[in-house]
């Protein structure tokens, strides 16, 4: 299956929601702790065995914690970058015009960017000054600032179906959903009694909510019924850096961890772990599962090495 | 500056799970330079090529001095077939060689340059090819080794061989004569003209290592020796030299071929080492037989660049990953592993734990076994095939023995053995300590080389 090795740590993957066959990459000099940043746009090999492919790279000052891919144009990708900027890069642009935009508001790093599936024109950045931010591409500023946690927000993810409808996720221990019509949030769930690390919406149900947290499990809630986990999935070694939903099957998701690992779930059954990966040989830090294509996965991470594979396959395998 | 430490923190919050209320503020992560590079337990440089691996490592058995099999060889012979047997097991070209650097303690420094160069030309290389001795005393191989590599590494030059010779047929360990009125003020200069046996007693009075433990150490040495060479693991590692044995008596010359270490004494045991009488002090512990032999060999090394080992389609033995020499107190030299071996450990981001097998020099027992408590090692894990106690301890080539050795060792034992210490105390009060990485372990993630095209 075909790997890439990028000159900084990986930090996150995503599929590309318009071609099959393409996906970005988001990148940091030492760790994401100091240094610069690169942003990879990758494409897969016409004929399995063939290596992936770079499209385009476009350089940053700081390290790119996150990455997301416009719903509503092909080309357009939002990068969250650690010096506190979002910037907007066009890959249909020659690279003199790239960054299309530079949004520099966030007081500290950002770490999640999110475009809204339903709705298409806006997108949202959890930073580590403790806010969320909803844009659009056309504003020069933000439209709204969401503050509420009282620490970093790790991540933040638009509701699959209700399009003004969000959560997010916060060091502060909990999860927070919010309407964007209304003054503050209209949902605190305190998911975990450490620090959570990352949210998604399932794509079938849009009333559960995914948590990954530093306690190492991962915990599936229903906004309906809050006050106990639909679902706790345990069996990662160190903090959940990261989950998400399969866009093909309700009951299945798939996280990566500290402890290197990427493992798919199914939450409704007893014995949830579906799958485990161990081909990361540094934290596993970014997952994606492609929408257009039933079980490919992605991955990267600190090992500076993105796999693209089929669930069920090697990912190493040549 | 202070961005990235906070950074740190935050990521660091990701790894020590304790809630912000509960205030645990001793914790066993702290962030640490790693001196490896960028990361542990795996490749750590941008370019995973850049590596230094060894690709050859050979020694000559190690004999007895003065009655042993190369009592009557030349010190540049022994060099010379060791030399020749990397080139020739590798078919490398010698003229690619950028240098070769020769670990030698006891002989003149410019004579036995001038012999190591001799033993160049001897084993077919080119007069292009350069050559310098190194002397850190006991560890002056591993020494080599680390000098080659930190050349490569510079850039200096892709290819070199590390060495270590040495005859104490020839040359006696002579102790040191002083008269500079100002070691009456300098007790650690003073120190250092102590005889090697005497730091061996301080050690053990210091540490409190008694004569028992001494002599088990020295028993268990020659049983594992003896194992591994009945087995037939050094093999693999000792090249035979075909020299002449002079008859003492009569005089005549025998030619004979050397392919064995003499020192090993398969039946030692407790109730005879028991029986002998301490060599340096009357009421000491240390023995001619818990102390490590006096003996002749030498070893050499065959480093590059990943990179070239791959192109050359040469098996990579292991990585060089990390090196550390240390000072200590002289009086008690033996100590130094000690303190190198977390040293080296921690420079590659590893942990003691995390070490699947060492090569521990056993100057004197004391000294090993001191290193060995102290650092709290699992003995299943060190010297697994005996040490200098069995083997003896060419002082020069010891370090090329030893990595010789582990890596063949490593090299048997496959996928569950991936790092690997060598370490030995050194006169003068000092320790060195290397850590080497099997290099199949990593050859794993070849896959991401494919797409650099």
């Amino acid at each position: 299956m075909p790997v890439f090795k990028t000159p900084f740590n990986g930090y996150a993957v995503r599929f590309s929601p318009f071609y099959e066959n393409r996906l970005a990459v988001a990148t940091a000099q030492n760790f994401g702790i100091l240094g610069n940043g690169r942003l990879h746009v990758l494409s897969l090999p016409p004929a399995p065995g063939a290596p992936l492919s770079e499209i385009v790279s476009y350089d940053t000052a700081d390290g790119v914690y996150d990455v997301a891919w416009s719903e509503s144009h092909d080309s357009i990708l939002v990068a969250a970058v650690a010096d506190g900027s979002v910037k907007i890069f066009d890959t249909a642009l020659p690279p003199a015009q790239n960054p299309l935009r530079s949004f520099q508001e966030h007081t500290r790093e950002v770490h999640s960017v999110d475009y809204n599936p339903t709705r298409r024109d806006s997108f949202l950045s959890s930073s580590w000054d403790d806010t969320v931010k909803l844009w659009t591409l056309d504003r020069p500023a933000s439209i709204r600032t969401f503050k509420e946690h009282a620490y970093c927000v790790y991540s933040a993810a638009w509701n699959p179906r209700h399009t003004d409808v969000f959560a997010s996720a916060s060091g502060d221990c909990t999860v927070r959903v919010w309407d964007v019509r209304e003054p503050g949030s209209t949902m605190i769930i305190p998911a975990h009694d450490l620090e959570i690390l990352a949210c998604d919406w399932n794509k079938y149900d849009d009333c559960l909510i995914a948590t990954a947290s530093v306690d190492k499990s991962i915990r599936v809630w229903d906004v309906r019924t809050y006050r106990q986990p639909v679902s706790v999935l345990n069996g990662h070694g160190y903090a959940v850096r990261n989950v998400k939903f399969s866009p093909h099957h309700r009951n299945l998701l798939v996280s990566c961890s500290y402890d290197m690992t990427v493992c798919m779930w199914d939450f409704m059954v007893e014995d949830s772990l579906v799958g485990r990966y161990d081909h990361h040989t540094e934290f596993a830090v970014g997952v994606d599962l492609s929408v257009l294509v039933e079980g490919l996965m992605a991955s990267t991470g600190w090992d500076e090495l993105v796999y693209v594979w089929q669930h069920g396959t090697d990912p190493r395998a040549p | 500056m202070e961005k990235a430490l906070n950074r740190q923190k935050v990521l660091l919050g990701h790894l020590q799970p304790s809630s912000p209320s509960s205030s645990h503020e001793q914790t066993p992560l702290s962030s640490s330079i790693c001196a490896a590079g960028d990361s542990a337990a795996y490749h750590r440089k941008p370019a995973f090529s850049d590596d230094v691996v060894i690709v050859a490592a050979y020694r000559t058995a190690i004999c007895k001095s003065k009655r042993g099999g190369f009592k009557d060889t030349r010190p540049e012979d022994l060099l010379t077939s060791v030399l020749k047997a990397v080139l020739e097991k590798t078919n490398v070209n010698p003229t690619e060689v950028g240098d070769i650097v020769v670990g030698t303690v006891l002989a003149p420094g410019s004579t036995r340059a001038m012999e190591c160069r001799m033993a160049a030309f001897y084993a077919g290389f080119p007069e292009t090819v350069p050559l310098r001795t190194v002397n850190r005393q006991c560890s002056s191989g591993l020494q080599a080794v680390a000098d080659v590599v930190s050349a490569i590494n510079t850039g200096f030059y892709d290819i070199g061989i590390a060495a270590g010779l040495e005859s104490m047929t020839l040359n006696n360990i002579n102790t040191l004569q002083s008269t500079n009125p100002k070691l009456e003020i300098f007790q650690q200069a003073r120190d250092c003209l102590l005889p090697m046996g005497i730091t061996s007693e301080n050690v053990a009075e210091r540490y409190g290592v008694t004569r028992l433990e001494q002599d088990q150490a020295a028993v268990e040495s020659h049983r594992k020796a003896a194992a591994a060479t009945a087995s037939g693991k050094f093999k693999d590692e000792i090249i035979p030299v075909a020299t002449k044995i002079v008859d003492p008596k009569t005089g005549q010359e025998k030619p004979v071929i050397i392919s064995v270490d003499d020192g090993v004494r398969p039946n030692t045991n407790i109730p005879d080492l028991a029986k002998l009488k301490p060599s340096f002090k009357k009421d000491g512990s240390t023995t001619a037989g818990n102390a490590s032999q006096v003996s002749d060999g030498a070893g050499a090394v065959l480093l590059m660049k990943r990179r070239l080992a791959m192109e050359k389609g040469l098996p990579i033995l292991g990585v060089f990953r990390t090196f550390a020499a240390v000072g200590v107190d002289p009086a008690v030299m033996g100590i130094g592993p000690a303190v190198a071996i977390p040293a080296a450990v921690k420079a590659a981001g590893l942990e003691l734990n995390d070490i699947d097998l060492f090569e521990i020099n056993e100057a004197f027992a004391s000294q090993f076994v001191y290193c060995r408590k102290k650092l709290g090692l699992d003995p299943e894990k060190i010297n697994v095939n005996g040490g200098a106690m069995a083997l003896g301890h060419p002082l020069g080539a010891t370090g090329a023995r030893c990595v010789a050795t582990l890596l063949h060792e490593m090299k048997r034992r496959g996928k569950d053995c991936r790092f690997g210490v060598i370490s030995m105390c050194i006169g003068s009060g000092m320790g060195a300590a290397a850590v080497f990485e099997r290099g199949d372990s990593v050859d794993e993630l070849s896959n991401a080389r494919k797409m650099e095209n």
